[in-house]
């Protein structure tokens, strides 16, 4: 006799970036290299995140910031970028909004500035390389 | 130039290559360029001042570079666009800050420019005051050579 049994489907995950209502987070990134903006971009909107704008300097991401107020959930902010760093615009997004979720983008050789960037209040960071499973760690222990 | 300065360039080129290409990469021999010598087809450069100062090439054919941003990027890039030279200029980056991180902690301290890409052919590079060595790193998208011409500042 053949019994119908209804077992969960553990091949189907919730992706990590939506919420537990099913809205997506929302993402700025804030970075001067193509690359890296692209590379952080396909990474989050694989696990279905929003890449909800780009920058390519410190001063575009503090305007976007604003801009985004209050439907940006986290930002990534590299640390060398020209017209304003990453650690200025850091501080100036804090002051807006002391509760911002910046997860700082370092080079190795930068702990001076990964230190004081997170002692202005950046909630994470990540050393390049960036891969997969190194930037959904970061991202997802800064969400939570 | 002392061979201290080159190692970490070359170690660096060795982890950072073989962690974003996931590929096999190889250590060819060190040699010392004559003062003048083709440069491949696309070059990023990085200079160093301080208690040293020189640069750094980081110097392969076109089809290399191509390859290499295509494998870092994970989709076919055919031409030597915007995207492949950001992607070239941020692999520089990369391996010149983890060569800097260890020049820094033997004790030596300079700055860094940002890289800059160029590219085309027939081109040579002469250094007239200081003597380069070079490393060809050999990856399965061909090869790559570091170039490194640094001396200390009198």
């Amino acid at each position: 006799m053949k019994t119908k049994m209804d077992f969960p489907n553990i091949n189907q995950r919730k992706p990590e970036g939506l919420r537990e209502d099913g809205k997506a987070f929302r993402v700025l990134i804030v970075d001067d290299s193509m690359f890296v903006t692209k590379q952080i971009g396909q990474i989050l909107t694989s696990e279905g995140f929003e890449i909800a704008a780009t920058a390519s300097n410190g001063e575009e991401g503090l305007e976007k910031y604003k801009e985004l107020y209050p439907k940006v959930d986290l930002v990534t902010m590299d640390i060398t970028m020209p017209i304003m760093d990453g650690v200025a615009a850091l501080e100036k997004i804090i002051e807006f909004d002391k509760n911002a979720n910046i997860i700082m983008i370092s080079a190795l050789g930068k702990q001076d500035l990964v230190k004081k960037s997170l002692l202005l209040g950046a909630k994470n960071y990540i050393v390049k390389p960036l891969d997969r499973k190194k930037v959904l760690e970061r991202v997802m222990m800064t969400l939570k | 130039m002392r061979v201290e300065y080159i190692n970490p360039f070359v170690e660096a080129a060795f982890n950072i290559l073989t962690e974003v290409l996931k590929t096999e990469v190889k250590r060819g021999e060190l040699y010392l360029k004559s003062s003048s010598m083709p440069v491949l087809g696309i070059t990023a450069i990085v200079g160093l001042a301080g208690d040293v100062e020189g640069r750094v090439l980081f110097d392969m054919a076109e089809k290399t570079a191509l390859e290499v941003a295509s494998a870092m990027n994970g989709e076919k890039i055919d031409k030597n666009d915007e995207l492949a030279k950001a992607t070239i200029t941020e692999l520089a980056n990369m391996i010149t800050a983890q060569a800097v991180t260890k020049l820094h902690e033997i004790g030596f301290q300079f700055d860094l420019t940002p890289p800059a890409i160029f590219s085309g052919s027939n081109m040579e590079v002469t250094d007239v005051a200081i003597e380069a060595l070079i490393v060809p790193i050999q990856t399965t998208f061909g090869k790559i050579e570091i170039n490194v011409a640094i001396r200390e500042k009198k």
